[in-house]
């Protein structure tokens, strides 16, 4: 098991960055390419939607990565000091709609929930919120 | 993320590279509002340098193609995807929600019919 930590300012630029720190620790563990993007897309949508919604803003709190190593899965922990946000009250966007209808509001949580096997979002602390991602190796 | 566009014969040709997050997004639907302002309603997408697609991508896509319906005869065609951008918009449902081509001869050539 190995763990490591790595804190960012909030920012859509830092969204580059964030993305390279988890596809070189989800590839170092043997994930296929395509587990492996799949991850990078549920990271990225969890920041920008942290981004968005608990800071409403860019440069106002900074995000904190866990990534833990196991030999069959990848746990990773993110956590804010934003508004809460519950992502449960964001309804999954209706994708068989016709175009001109459709809403797309709440897809990258629908983004996150379908990537990953498990995705626990956790606003109770009044310190922050956190959200744990977890994905099983298939191969 | 850099970007070209260049003019062929019956479509105006966006060739993208790198990444598509929400941090470049906006800078992609600058470009697309703008050829549609020009009038440009036959567009296409080639993705075969992008190395990311994040949802606020995506969702500059669908509104461009939304943009381009609303004149009649507009349309978008995403060609050269990578297998795993093509992946992700399978595992959420979007593979039939854009026009896809392989490659841009033939997204060319549906763009004559």
């Amino acid at each position: 098991m190995k763990t490591i930590t790595k804190t960012f300012a909030g920012n859509y630029q830092n969204l580059a960055a964030i993305g390279e720190f988890v596809v070189k620790i989800a590839s170092d563990q043997g994930f296929s390419s395509k587990e492996v993007y799949a991850i990078q897309t549920a990271v990225d949508e969890a920041c920008a939607n942290i981004i968005d919604h608990a800071y409403k803003g860019e440069d106002l709190g900074e995000i904190k990565i866990t990534i833990t190593s196991f030999p069959d899965r990848i746990e990773i922990f993110i956590e804010d000091t934003g508004e809460s946000f519950a992502p449960e009250e964001v309804p999954a966007p209706d994708i068989t709609s016709p175009l001109e209808i459709r809403k797309e509001r709440g897809l990258g949580v629908f983004f996150i929930r379908k990537l990953m096997d498990e995705a626990t979002f956790d606003c109770s602390s009044e310190d922050c919120n956190t959200l744990t991602l977890v994905k099983f190796k298939r191969s | 993320m850099n970007f070209s566009i260049n003019p062929l014969s019956h479509c105006d040709l966006i060739k993208i590279s790198g990444r598509i997050d929400s941090y470049t997004a906006p800078k992609i639907q600058d470009a697309l509002d703008s050829l549609i302002r020009k009038g440009q309603y036959n567009i296409l997408v080639d993705m075969q340098d992008v190395s990311y697609l994040s949802s606020s991508g995506i969702l500059v896509f669908l509104d461009a193609q939304r943009k381009l319906k609303g004149q009649g005869n507009g349309k978008m065609i995403l060609t050269n995807l990578p297998p795993n951008i093509f992946s992700v918009f399978e595992i959420v449902g979007l593979e039939n929600v854009f026009n896809c081509c392989e490659d841009v001869q033939s997204a060319e050539e549906r763009f004559q019919k």
